[in-house]
């Protein structure tokens, strides 16, 4: 068992209404997988529960030992006394050197090294950042909305760099775009809003590989679960 | 920026002896309530040497004082940042000392030091402190999520990187808030000078006062303006060069 949610519910402090409840699931395949749902329906909370940025649910939560947990979003901003390599040098573990330069051209930041995070464009910051967690030592990494602004191509890009790279690491992205979850997502857990039951549905992605052909009748099935589940 | 600020002070003093002599004109007052402009200048020009060296004198009091009160703040501050009893019971006295009015002190500290150097250095300190502490416990204990998160995810947050994100992401709020601090350290200094010392511009003043001679006064203000200016200036100077040097900001934001 990787990670078992029973019962999960949670309500924002001095709130007497759940944002969610009786959330059920388990995780126990590595790879890409998604958090969907409207705006509200407590993905980010959710995401925070299972990393421990915040406390106070009901119900369980059980990890493996010792896994780690890292959650990243998109607001995220590195310090802005030294260039953006310089930092990466500072947070990079030893021997991840490599790893991180490859990241870097993959990412396509490779010209901007010199600069300050500020100088950087909304995309370039959010990418930047998540290079720096995918240098840690981490079993499941949440992405909440880790690739916003960022172009179609290079998104792909990166997501098919990540499966490749991490192949034995936990991803649990959270965005908004139904297409680029459907696509790259393994499993999709379709939050709903509070009330609804059941509050969530679990749903198989295309989970393609780069130079994989989508084939559009499973796409369109994938989407059309999503859009049901919702 | 040093030379707007001192342009400034020339018309607020020039604005200040125009509403007198005004008043002066309008009231018909004798030259002894308030002296004509010729008196005014003969004085100065008879006082200025001396005065020069008193409000030098205060000045440099001030300036350590300053120092003093800004060592004491960050330290104190800094540890007041943390939500731990230790911090909270520091901001707690931190606020209900800073509202007991210092002024009201300064007896006891000249009863117990004299009307020496120390005596002007603490209650020039004391004044510049508190306010200058609050400011310091409110940049300090307001986190900086969006930069901090990534440090506290990881383990790698230490109490200098933590003091370091936010000092740096409040660069502009500390260094409005020391140069600020420098007329409170200025006033303390004088203040104690009225109260009970034996030199500095404060006391030339005080002298005066018992003269009645506003001329005198008059002269003494101005140069406090002017090395007040000066030195505001200079720090204000100072803090720009720092927030160039350290926060490289977008072009248009540089001023």
């Amino acid at each position: 068992m990787f990670l078992e949610c029973r019962n999960l519910g949670y309500r924002y402090p001095r709130s007497s209404e759940f944002v969610f409840q009786d959330i059920s699931l388990q995780l126990n395949t590595p790879g890409f997988h998604a958090l969907f749902g409207p705006s509200g329906v407590g993905k980010t909370s959710f995401a925070k529960l299972l990393t421990g940025d915040i406390k106070g649910y009901t119900g369980e939560i059980l990890k493996k030992e010792n896994a780690i947990f890292l959650y990243t979003y998109n607001q995220e901003r590195l310090p802005g006394w030294s260039s953006i390599g310089r930092h990466l040098n500072k947070i990079t573990p030893p021997g991840m050197a490599d790893l991180c330069q490859e990241l870097v051209e993959t990412f396509g930041l490779d010209p901007f090294m010199n600069q300050k995070f500020s100088q950087l464009s909304l995309g370039q910051q959010n990418r930047i950042n998540l290079i720096r967690y995918l240098l840690q030592d981490f079993d499941l990494l949440v992405m909440d909305e880790s690739l916003a602004n960022v172009d179609e191509r290079s998104k792909e890009n990166i997501i098919f760099k990540i499966k490749e790279r991490f192949p034995d690491k936990y991803f649990l992205y959270i965005s908004h775009n139904l297409m680029e979850v459907s696509k790259f997502s393994d499993m999709i857990l379709v939050l709903l809003k509070a009330g609804k039951q059941p509050q969530t549905s679990l749903i198989k992605g295309l989970n393609i590989h780069r130079n994989d052909v989508i084939n559009s009748q499973e796409l369109d099935a994938v989407l059309l679960g999503i859009m049901n589940a919702c | 920026m040093l030379v707007r600020r001192i342009s400034q002070f020339f018309i607020v003093y020039g604005a200040g002896i125009g509403f007198l002599l005004a008043l002066k004109s309008i009231l018909g007052l004798s030259d002894y309530v308030i002296p004509g402009p010729l008196d005014i200048w003969t004085t100065s020009l008879a006082v200025v040497n001396d005065y020069l060296y008193d409000v030098l004198n205060t000045l440099g009091v001030a300036m350590i004082g300053q120092i003093l009160s800004i060592i004491m703040a960050f330290s104190i501050g800094t540890a007041a940042r943390k939500s731990s009893w230790i911090g909270s019971f520091i901001k707690a006295a931190a606020y209900n000392i800073q509202a007991y009015p210092i002024v009201a002190v300064a007896p006891i500290i000249f009863i117990l030091l004299g009307d020496g150097f120390a005596s002007r250095l603490i209650i020039a300190a004391m004044i510049c402190y508190f306010p200058l502490l609050l400011s310091v416990v409110s940049i300090m204990s307001e986190p900086i999520t969006d930069i901090e998160h990534f440090y506290l995810a990881t383990g790698r947050m230490r109490w200098q990187l933590e003091i370091k994100i936010r000092a740096f992401e409040n660069i502009r709020k500390l260094t409005t808030v020391i140069s600020g601090s420098a007329t409170l350290a200025m006033a303390g200094t004088i203040v104690a000078e009225f109260i009970a010392a034996n030199a500095g511009i404060g006391h030339a003043i005080r002298i005066a006062l018992y003269q009645s001679d506003l001329s005198k006064i008059l002269a003494a203000l101005f140069l406090i303006g002017i090395f007040l200016s000066l030195y505001q200036g200079t720090l204000e100077w100072m803090g720009e060069k720092i927030i160039k040097k350290w926060v490289i900001l977008d072009p248009e934001e540089i001023p």
